[in-house]
């Protein structure tokens, strides 16, 4: 395709400009880890307080020859796919049956208001007396935390389904099961994927907040031990950990909505 | 003409918790086979009201509504609403495969005529594009064949066009028009737009403010094309007879 010089300028003014901002995110990223360093470095900021960038990589070094570095991953890892895999799907469960029992709806409206609003970290220690200190009472917190938004939100999409689509899948000759399986259910497809991406942040806060009050292992747990051993470097290099890898399943749920959409 | 659709003195009452509202009073009405009757009436006079008894949504207060000398049943009918509600995840042959799919009735036979619909009505370049990708007049014939593919015995259309910009209206008019037409369909149309209904319909029933009841029928004698039509200096008298009993005001 040829297209007009006045065209092409525009276009390249556009490349240009996306360049400049791909370039631009990653200065910020330098600047800022170049500018922690140095003060560091110049004493400006207590390393031992503040850690520093280098301080975190030689900490991640030791952390994978002497402490198994993957196996705390992997525990967090997981914790948290398994909170929100469980809650996305027992959640999205729970919301088709009170859409299709509109009694059923009615009834549990204010409970799911209250358990909403209720800081689910409150429930800590009613959790860890039911589920035992391991990881089943990390993967319930991780659970508990997603599931009521999951039902919510769901649930909304399902009964903001058009009422007249609804009605024309009726004049069709379709019965409930259908109107669900060919109309709400593919309906909501985009609400799906929005629930997905806020459990990714809200899966993380559940296992790392259950890691903090009971775990053996796992990042929360590094973080933790850090903490009160008042080594600032566990602490930071852990925490970069956790957000290279919550930054990565935000991103693979990215990839499956791109991959939807072209459909 | 052999009967397709008797509606005898039916009523209807809405009952809500703010009160009862009575949309329909002793309504009578019969459709003959390939008939195509336009109904007009004010705004909110029980237009939807009537075309959800034919299609046996409803029933009836008192009264009684015969379809093919049978039960009222909205397989038997085809519905036409307002926006084509076409379901974007589906191509539009599956869209127009739906209500066969509903109802189980996916086979050789229909499958063949269904391919003969899209071929008469142009529609088989697009069989496998998606709903955006089609102008508001060609979803509205995905729409239209999408109910024809069920074969039912009569069409019900609530302001098929309503949603369209005014040009547009024009066109699917006339193609709604054709087709319908060329199936030898018979069709009731609902619509507050008194020249739609001269220039479709071969029957025009004009109804009362809400509870609604037949005030008056008109025979329309101009044939052809609703664009033709609309040219036809009967056109403008008969729109002038019904948009005076139709008694609006503000
Ligand atoms: N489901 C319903 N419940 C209560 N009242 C209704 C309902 N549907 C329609 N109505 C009322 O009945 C009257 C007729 O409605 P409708 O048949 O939709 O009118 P039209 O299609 O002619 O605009 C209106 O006054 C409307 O408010
Ligand atoms: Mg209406």
């Amino acid at each position: 395709m040829k297209y007009s010089l006045e065209h092409e300028k525009y276009l390249n003014n556009i490349r240009k400009k996306k360049i400049w901002i791909i370039i631009s995110q990653w200065g910020v990223l330098i600047v800022l880890l170049l500018s922690w360093e140095l003060m560091a470095l110049t004493g400006v900021i207590d390393a031992f307080i503040f850690s520093s960038p280098s301080r975190i990589i030689s900490t991640l070094f030791t952390l994978w020859t002497d402490s198994n570095l993957l196996l705390h991953v992997g525990v967090t890892l997981y914790e948290t796919v398994a909170g929100f895999l469980i809650a996305t799907a027992v959640g999205t469960l729970v919301a088709i049956g009170l859409w299709w029992c509109e009694n059923l709806r009615r009834i549990f409206e204010p409970y799911l208001v209250i358990l909403n609003s209720l800081p689910k970290v409150a429930l800590g220690p009613i959790i860890i007396i039911w589920a035992g200190a391991g990881t089943k009472a990390i993967i319930t917190m991780a659970v508990l935390i997603c599931i009521i938004i999951t039902t919510i939100n769901m649930l909304n999409g399902f009964v903001e389904v058009d009422k007249d689509k609804i009605l024309l899948m009726k004049t069709l000759g379709a019965n409930k099961l259908q109107v669900l399986t060919k109309l709400i259910l593919p309906a909501n497809v985009g609400t799906l994927l929005a629930t997905l991406k806020i459990n990714v942040g809200l899966s993380w806060v559940g296992s790392i907040m259950g890691e903090y009050l009971v775990s053996k292992a796992g990042l929360g747990y590094l973080i933790v031990y850090g903490g009160q051993i008042f080594k600032l470097d566990l602490v930071m290099a852990s925490t970069v950990v956790l957000c290279l890898l919550a930054g990565l399943m935000y991103y693979l749920v990215a990839l499956l909505e791109k991959k939807l959409n072209k459909k | 003409m052999k009967k397709v659709l008797t509606l005898n003195d039916v009523c209807l009452t809405y009952h809500t918790l703010q009160g009862e509202t009575d949309a329909l009073s002793h309504l009578n009405l019969e459709v003959e086979e390939g008939e195509f009757v336009g109904i007009v009436g004010p705004s909110g006079c029980g237009k939807t009201t009537i075309l959800s008894l034919i299609a046996g949504i409803l029933s009836p207060s008192s009264g009684s509504i015969l379809l093919e000398g049978g039960d009222t049943n909205s397989l038997k009918c085809g519905y036409m609403l307002q926006k084509d509600h076409l379901l974007d995840w589906r191509t539009i042959y599956k869209n127009i495969l739906l209500g066969l799919e509903i109802q189980g009735r996916i086979s050789n036979d229909s499958l063949d005529y269904v391919a003969d619909l899209l071929n008469k009505y142009g529609l088989k370049e697009f069989r496998n594009s998606y709903p955006h990708q089609l102008s508001g007049g060609m979803r509205q014939r995905v729409a239209l064949i999408r109910t024809l593919a069920l074969k039912p015995s009569i069409l019900l259309l609530d302001e098929p066009f309503s949603a369209l910009d005014y040009v547009t209206r024009l066109s699917v008019c006339d193609d709604v028009h054709r087709i319908i037409k060329q199936e030898k369909k018979t069709a009731i149309l609902v619509t507050h737009d008194i020249s739609e209904a001269i220039s479709l319909c071969d029957r025009v029933v004009v109804l009362s403010h809400r509870p609604a009841t037949v005030k008056y029928i008109h025979h329309i004698l101009i044939e052809g094309e609703p664009l033709v039509r609309r040219k036809s200096p009967d056109f403008a008298i008969t729109f002038d007879k019904i948009w005076k009993e139709l008694d609006i005001k503000l």
